[in-house]
């Protein structure tokens, strides 16, 4: 049976360039949650998030004229392309599968603010061409010239775990022994009033798994991961970081916002994955939740992760207490965050949570991170509408 | 404002803001009951409390805590109404 | 490869500008000439550009109970009606092998705008949070999951040109390895005015460079653009065997289906470059077909001149030619690809013999699909 790994890693992140970067700031366990500088937030009861620090983006080699997230994707996708250090032919038939929401929408948004203060369509119209979340595939294909069948995939915040998802399938099947596959997301009016309108967001730092957790926060991120048949990558002698065990995808067909009441979708998607990885439960010694720090959220995929696991046993922690909820991202940039988690042994902190909720039977590694043994991780994406992703992780 | 005038105000806002067919409103009355699940009621569910208590935040000028549990203020269009009464006073 | 399983057309639902149904429905409109493109009913256009093929919406809320869509957006309620007329027809019950494969070019844009727009009239307080779901492109596949309980994979997919096709491809690939034993595959999209006059203004639709008669005539000697449409297409995909357990009505079969990139600029259409994927030979390979066995080619081409070259040409190198396209009956849009598959399913099970699906957009993503008889 075809083993799938991952052979590249690439991130940009709150905390800077690059995956090394990624690390160190999840092992010290900074919150790179702060006040938001690239839109106006006046009037709204959360003006926080995590945004990649202004001096970062001249560094990204990407034009200015693109997108914000355009240029974080490509970025990102370099570095894992660098890393897995891949022919010309391979790349020719590598597949592309790209988690995106947000697309261009920022400077779309600046297009529709130019044309309400003028009272006249802005005559920039290039803003408009990459406003859609297909045009980082069209980009990095590009860029990258790769070859192999492309996706981009829509799925709220389980983007990029389901592009993950959809790209290992790709493998396994045989259509090609390589795939790219990852999410981007950068902040955008949209959602950062949306989901201040619905008053899921914390007006300070996110505290998951906190007794008096009250919301999220939001972030941006881009993070992709060269996946590879086995054979293929022990054949040219490439870098093994990390097996991809297994995956299970599921929707709630419940709510278009709120999550199954009793995780439903969410057990079904681990237990999916578990069954496809050959590992059991008792396996796997740490979880990457989803962990948005909603009062909802937590409560429910807390229940989830006790019918799957059973109660303590396990290391859980949100890499959303860090770096914000990253959106489209989230499910590829907590997937990397879980394979260095594995490299590395040690568990990156869920931050802020001072007074852990006594309903949450997990020791959700509170502040600081947490050396640990670790042979099997998994990592979950509940995206809004029920629809949901497990990843599971192997050393 | 009377609690009259409040009850026309969330009608018009139920038909505003949850999108209700307009004619719909005429038929509501104190007694109709919000919250879906319950025989006859509007059938609001979660997202569309949500919309209603922002709603009313800018009509009313009040302020809702969402962290409440507010079930039974928003059973019935009787019960919000004075729930509205109690704030705008 | 692993061994994967057949993948069938039990059902078809469409809600088009050239009417709306199952399957007797789309081969009537197919049997049709052409005749929805017309001059824009909904909002006035100043600009070359007025034509679009657009849906009644009287008839598409004669297709719905008025409370139950209350809340939901009018694309959504478009991919709503034709996945239902879709399930209806193929008697299918939703579960945890249900899945879902939507394609969209411009998703829910006309909720995106009335969020933001709400926030530029009045600020924060302007905000509808009852809107911003349906601001994120998945908003229809997640509503179809909850009205028709599908519990597998629900996928959406942004893809310009090819939506429908990809969508399709999609679908199938998830019956076949094994993560649904049916899914509802297919493309939407609605004409917003956003939209159609961004696309105007940025010279994309016809008469492209304002040269000609505005109309869509693909792959004809004076093509200069295409022409807008709007609404929802999709087919019941479901594994072979699922379908023959059931005593389900088999329509066609997906016997073959390949996708790929040619690595283009973004929205380039370049003649000359050629496929090193081989995108079409790999469908008709797992169709066990040669090319000449191809009964027809339905082609995504829809008077877009770049792109009607690129495609004859990325064909002929296969020694396909001719192709056909939907284009002119039922405008531009997501649900187009879902159309030409739906066409060829049709035309296989009247016995007209397999066609092939292609499909190329700006920016190079490539789609083939064989269509034949359930042998």
């Amino acid at each position: 049976m075809t083993r799938v790994i991952v052979s590249g890693l690439g991130v940009v992140s709150p905390y800077g360039v690059g995956a090394k970067t990624f690390w160190a700031g999840l092992a010290r366990g900074d919150c790179a949650i702060r006040r938001v500088s690239i839109i106006d937030t006046e009037g709204l009861r959360s003006r926080i998030a995590a945004e990649v620090p202004a001096e970062v983006l001249p560094t990204l080699g990407v034009s200015r004229r693109r997108s914000r997230a355009d240029r974080i994707a490509l970025a990102a996708a370099r570095e894992a392309l660098a890393e897995a250090d891949l022919s010309a032919a391979d790349r020719a038939s590598m597949g592309l599968f790209v988690g995106a929401v947000g697309g261009g929408m920022l400077e779309g948004e600046e297009w529709y603010c130019e044309e309400a203060r003028t009272g006249r369509p802005s005559p920039r119209l290039r803003a408009l061409r990459s406003i859609l979340p297909v045009s980082h595939a069209e980009l990095l294909a590009w860029r990258l010239r790769l070859g192999g069948p492309r996706e981009t995939v829509v799925m709220a915040c389980a983007s990029g775990a389901a592009s993950i998802a959809l790209g290992a399938d790709m493998i396994r099947s045989g259509v090609t022994p390589l795939v790219l596959a990852g999410g981007v997301d950068a902040l955008t009016r949209i959602c950062f009033m949306g989901f201040n309108a619905l008053k899921l967001l914390d007006p300070d730092p996110c505290r998951p798994f906190d007794r008096s957790r009250r919301g999220m926060s939001i972030g941006e991120a881009a993070a992709f991961l060269v996946l590879e048949d086995a054979e293929h990558a022990r054949a040219r002698g490439a870098r093994v970081l990390g097996e991809l065990l297994g995956v299970g995808m599921t929707t709630d067909a419940h709510h278009v916002t709120a999550p199954h009441p009793e995780g439903e979708g969410m057990i079904r998607a681990m237990v999916e994955a578990l069954a496809a990885s050959g590992r059991d439960p008792v396996d796997v010694g740490y979880v990457n939740a989803h962990g948005t720090g909603t009062p909802q959220n937590d409560r429910v995929e807390a229940l989830a992760l006790a019918r799957v696991f059973g109660e303590g046993g396990l290391l859980v922690s949100s890499t959303k207490s860090l770096i914000g909820h990253t959106m489209a991202a989230a499910g590829s940039v907590e997937a990397a965050a879980t394979l260095l988690t594995l490299q590395h042994g040690l568990v990156p902190p869920t931050a802020n949570l001072r007074d852990p909720d006594p309903d949450v039977p997990f020791d959700c590694v509170p502040i600081c991170a947490r050396p640990a043994e670790l042979r099997t991780a998994l990592s979950n994406s509940f995206g809004f509408g029920g629809q949901n992703v497990s990843l599971v992780f192997g050393r | 404002m009377t609690q009259k005038e409040i009850l026309d105000e969330l009608k018009a806002l139920i038909v505003e803001r949850l999108k209700f067919d307009p004619r719909r409103a005429a038929d509501m009355t104190a007694e109709t009951t919000l919250p879906k699940g319950l025989e006859g009621s509007l059938g609001l569910d979660s997202l569309d409390f949500i919309e209603l208590s922002v709603a009313m935040e800018e009509r009313f000028g009040i302020v809702i805590d969402e962290t409440e549990n507010l079930t039974d203020e928003f059973f019935s269009l009787d019960s919000l109404s004075r729930f509205v009464l109690t704030k705008v006073t | 490869m692993t061994m994967s399983r057949r993948v069938a057309i039990t059902g078809i639902g469409s809600v088009n500008a050239a009417g709306q149904g199952g399957s007797s429905a789309i081969a009537a409109a197919l049997a049709r000439p052409p005749e929805a493109i017309a001059a824009l009913k909904t909002f006035p256009v100043e600009r070359q550009s007025g034509l679009a093929a657009e849906v009644d919406d009287a008839e598409l809320m004669a297709l719905f109970d008025v409370a139950e869509v209350r809340r939901l957006s009018r694309i959504c309620r478009m991919a709503l009606a034709a996945c239902r007329l879709a399930a209806r027809e193929a008697g299918l019950e939703g579960g945890p092998r249900l899945g879902l494969a939507v394609g969209s070019e411009y998703g829910d844009f006309r909720s995106g705008a009335e969020f933001f727009n709400g926030f530029l009239r009045r600020g924060p307080s302007g905000l509808s949070p009852m809107i911003f779901p349906n601001t994120v492109m998945n908003s229809m596949a997640a509503v179809i999951a909850i009205a028709v309980g599908a519990k597998a994979p629900s996928i959406t997919l942004n893809q310009a040109t090819v939506a429908g096709d990809l969508a399709v491809a999609r679908g199938a690939a998830l019956i076949a390895d094994g993560r649904a034993d049916a899914v509802l595959a297919g493309g939407v999209d609605e004409i917003f005015l956003d939209v159609y006059r961004g696309l105007a203004a940025l010279g994309a639709l016809s008469p492209m460079r304002g040269q000609g008669r505005e109309g869509c005539r693909p792959y004809a000697p004076d093509h200069n653009g295409p022409v807008l449409g709007e609404g929802a297409t999709f087919v019941v995909l479901e594994s072979l065997e699922h379908a023959r357990e059931r005593g389900a009505a088999i329509v066609a079969e997906v016997r073959g289906s390949a996708w790929a990139s040619l690595p283009v600029a973004p929205h380039a259409a370049p003649v000359r470059r050629r496929d090193g994927s081989r995108t079409v030979r790999r469908a008709l390979e797992q169709a066990g077909l040669a090319p000449s066995a191809l009964a027809r080619c339905y082609g995504s081409g829809n008077g877009d001149p770049s792109l009607d070259d690129w495609e004859l040409a990325l064909l002929a190198e296969d020694g396909i030619h001719d192709p056909v396209s939907l284009a002119p009956r039922f405008g531009q849009h997501g649900g187009l690809g879902a159309l030409r598959v739906a066409a060829g399913a049709l035309a296989a099970r009247a016995g007209a013999g397999p066609a092939l699906v292609h499909g190329i957009a700006r920016g190079g993503c490539r789609a083939a699909l064989v269509i034949g008889e359930a042998a």
